[in-house]
């Protein structure tokens, strides 16, 4: 653990979340200990209301813990000042939400530079890197297009290339599935894939048990503690081809 | 750079996505700032214009009138010429107190007897036509604009007929209605006009009945100093009177003195108007924009990059308001500040001070409707702000319990007027202010109309007239803004609290009730609102009258709340209506608690 620990690019130690007071007092995260070394991809899984979108925004920064440590990198956030905290995400991580949480004014390449713009980044590095980006995801046709004019499964993947554009050093998924069907569960799985493969790190959280089966790593989540943290092997860790079975 | 470019493309593309509420920012606060910047104006413009006239014309520093006629005036102002400080004249011009007739009507005049080239000092600016020659007449513009007489028609004076050759205009003599300038501190209540003729056309209108006086012009070496120069001859016995340069000049902006206060005081209810209706704007955006905040967040923006892009919207939208609203007071101006159309006004310049307290006022407008929801949003947790996390309404106990006994539409009514108590206040200020203007209109109304009697004749009063055109013009922009206000405010309600209408309606409410429950919302803080405005009104019309007032009647006041709350059921009607027949599953569906 010590060495998986010293790796990590991700870090909670002992980290909570508590919401209310005395009788109505509910714990949403308890004391939990995790470490997501560099390029892997780590599925939580848990029922609703198990803590685990909770977790997601507490390693994510979108939170702070009542109690416990997050350390993103070697720097601890969890006691960073909002404006350095709004510098870190919008430098090391990439959130992936449900519901896209796309700019819906924007057009999909505008929301791609986003995060490239708020980091100071020149109008036409912005441009160029988002343009790159939507035809890696394979968007660079709907660029103009507003997020009204496109399917689930585009906006989803234009949230994706938004999430990377700034080269974080995690990515944080919330159900990314969540709103998707079928077919564009699968294009995004298959991003996912890529990027795994590039050595990019991920933690997924998700209720749909065939997209954890992709990950290197499986924690299962109840009433805010794991219960359970599994490695699995490549040959448990379902490949894309896999997931055919997702179109029936 | 790319940070800029971000703000500007966000700010860009929101006012794309939402045109009509940036158009009704736009008009509400422009609306505001212009009143206003007329208003501020009216502050010394036709100082300004009597000046740039006298400029033109080489008006005299002083006009000595003689109180005698024939030779004893001459006598009289003879030695006026060479007086010390005096460095140069023109005149005596002889002068005849007389009636002149033009376009059936018969009404008094002052006929100035002139050079056909005038002399170094006052020389009159031809405006239209041309200059005095013999058998001709030339009629100063105020006096001609009220009599609508032009170049080439015929007017009798002293029973002889003269065609008009010319429009000039002159600052030797205060504007139309007051040419007779009967003396010095009083005489204004002697209406009369000026008109040029010959010398000896002059001469020979007089005789035993209209006796000839005389008015010599002065230039002194010191034209600040005219008070000193007059008050050389206060006590003694010569029968002049004195007019200086600057007495005629506030004498002239005497015709503003009731145009000035309703711009003034239009200009803060318009304010105040459109404050409230931005506020209800941006309130019913919150929701939207505590979710784009969130967002932001999300990406990385700091709290300051967040508050200058919610702010940079309104402020760039309250300056071009702003930038719009002292563009119409500039061009609008010249037609106010010279009701006689007695001066040159070539152009009203605004002052300084006018665009720093009308940008001033856009910016406090701005500040005011969109600060506090900017910094709610910007302190909102982000978690929350992506959940769609509106501002919870307020509960009132007391009143919820209160409610339970009354009517389903008054129970509605009243339970939506108490979530948003400082919305209620509001817009009870509106109506307030509304019918605050409405009824020192109809209190103007009630007044007897008095023109300007000529003797034979009544002309129009041009300071009454002008005064009831911009309080007509501030009213209706007035009723225009509370409105559109209205309709703003019962469908943010409407919107912001169709989670709860839609419960409403699954435990029975009909649309009808939902609907009339959205109207009384309205009404509700319209009634007190509607009352205030009443004696408000009276009073502000009372402050700034001149002698005694005559009351409206009590029928009037009660048709003015009445139309009121009438207009304001008829308003809520259409957006409640809509908002009432929303499918409920449709609603319920789409909202998450």
């Amino acid at each position: 653990m010590n060495d998986i620990g010293n790796t990590a690019v991700l870090r909670a130690c002992g980290v909570s979340k508590e919401h209310g007071q005395g009788q109505s007092l509910v714990r949403a995260v308890d004391e939990l200990d995790l470490a997501v070394p560099t390029g892997e991809m780590l599925a939580v899984m848990g029922p609703s209301g198990c803590g685990k979108s909770t977790l997601l925004h507490l390693l994510g920064g979108l939170e702070r813990p009542t109690g416990g440590e997050v350390w993103l990198a070697g720097q601890r956030i969890d006691t960073m000042s909002e404006r350095a905290l709004a510098r870190l995400r919008r430098r090391s991580i990439g959130f992936v939400f449900q519901a896209f949480h796309l700019m819906e004014e924007l057009s999909a390449a505008e929301n791609v530079e986003l995060p490239a713009l708020l980091a100071g980044c020149s109008a036409r590095t912005a441009k160029r890197r988002a343009h790159e980006l939507l035809e890696r995801v394979g968007l660079a046709d709907r660029a103009r297009h507003l997020p009204p004019e496109l399917s689930g499964g585009q906006r989803q993947r234009v949230a994706i290339a938004r999430a990377l554009v700034n080269e974080p050093l995690v990515i944080l998924a919330d159900e990314p599935s969540g709103n998707l069907d079928t077919a564009a569960t699968l294009e995004v799985l298959r991003l996912f894939e890529e990027l795994r493969s590039a050595g990019q790190t991920l933690l997924i959280v998700t209720h749909d048990e065939r997209v954890a089966a992709t990950a290197d790593r499986l924690i299962s989540m109840r009433d805010g503690t794991f219960v359970d943290d599994t490695r699995l092997s490549d040959s448990a860790t379902m490949r894309l081809g896999d997931l055919i079975g997702l179109e029936d | 750079m790319g940070r800029i470019l971000l703000i500007r493309r966000l700010v860009l593309k929101d006012m794309r996505r939402h045109p009509a509420e940036a158009a009704m920012f736009l008009l509400a606060i422009t609306a505001a700032t212009a009143t206003l910047a007329l208003g501020l104006a009216m502050n010394g413009a036709t100082n300004n214009l009597y000046r740039q006239t006298r400029a033109a014309t080489a008006g005299p520093d002083v006009v000595a009138m003689s109180a005698e006629s024939g030779q004893a005036a001459l006598t009289t102002l003879a030695p006026l010429k060479h007086a010390p400080g005096v460095v140069g004249h023109s005149g005596p011009y002889p002068l005849l107190y007389t009636m002149l007739k033009a376009g059936g009507s018969t009404v008094r005049a002052v006929v100035k007897g002139a050079d056909t080239a005038p002399g170094p000092i006052d020389q009159p600016r031809v405006t239209t036509g041309s200059w005095v020659r013999l058998g001709g007449i030339v009629v100063e513009r105020g006096f001609a604009t009220a009599l609508g007489v032009r170049v080439g028609d015929r007017v009798t004076v002293a029973d002889r007929s003269f065609p008009v050759v010319g429009i000039a205009v002159t600052s030797a003599t205060m504007v139309y209605p007051w040419a007779e300038m009967g003396g010095q501190g009083d005489g204004t209540d002697d209406y009369s006009g000026l008109v040029w003729l010959t010398q000896s056309n002059a001469q020979a209108l007089s005789g035993p009945q209209r006796p000839m006086f005389y008015a010599l012009n002065l230039k002194l070496a010191d034209p600040a100093a005219t008070q000193a120069f007059v008050d050389s001859y206060r006590t003694s016995t010569i029968p002049v009177n004195f007019f200086t340069w600057q007495f005629i000049a506030v004498q002239d902006a005497v015709l503003l003195n009731d145009t000035q206060p309703v711009l003034v005081i239009g200009s803060w209810l318009l304010g105040f108007l459109a404050v409230v209706g931005v506020a209800t704007l941006v309130a019913g955006r919150a929701a939207k924009q505590t979710h784009r905040v969130g967002l932001l967040k999300a990406v990385g923006a700091t709290p300051g990059q967040i508050a200058a892009v919610l702010l940079t919207e309104y402020v760039a939208l309250a300056l071009l308001a702003d930038g719009l609203g002292l563009i119409a007071a500039w061009l609008g101006a010249p037609a106010l500040v010279d009701p006689s159309a007695g001066l040159l006004s070539t152009s009203t310049a605004l002052t300084r001070g006018t665009v720093i307290s009308v940008t001033c006022l856009a910016l406090a407008m701005a500040a005011f409707t969109t600060l506090g929801p900017a910094v709610r949003a910007a302190r909102t947790a982000t978690v929350h702000a992506l959940a769609d996390a509106a501002r919870r309404p307020q509960q009132r106990t007391g009143l919820t319990a209160l409610s339970a006994r009354l009517p389903t539409p008054l129970l509605l009514g009243l339970r939506l007027t108490a979530r948003r108590p400082f919305r209620a206040i509001l817009h009870a200020g509106g109506i307030a202010a509304t019918v605050t203007a409405i009824t020192a209109l109809l209190t103007y109304y009630a007044q007897p109309q008095q023109g300007y009697d000529l003797g034979s004749s009544t002309l129009s009063n041009l300071r009454a007239d002008q005064g009831r055109h911009v309080l007509l013009a501030v009213t209706v922009a007035l009723v225009a803004l509370a409105a559109v206000n209205i309709i703003v405010i019962t469908w943010t309600t409407a919107q912001e609290a169709r989670r709860s209408l839609a419960i409403a309606r699954t435990l029975g409410a009909t649309p009808g009730q939902v609907s009339a429950g959205l109207s009384l919302a309205q009404l509700l803080p319209a009634l007190p609102g509607a009352i205030t405005g009443v004696p408000v009104g009276i009073g502000l019309y009372w402050t700034f009258s001149v002698g005694t007032m005559a009351k409206p009647s009590t029928w009037w006041m009660l048709a003015d709340v009445l139309g009121t709350l009438l207009a304001v059921a008829a308003l809520t009607a259409v957006p409640a209506r809509i908002a009432a027949r929303r499918p409920v599953a449709q609603i319920l569906s789409a909202e998450t608690p």
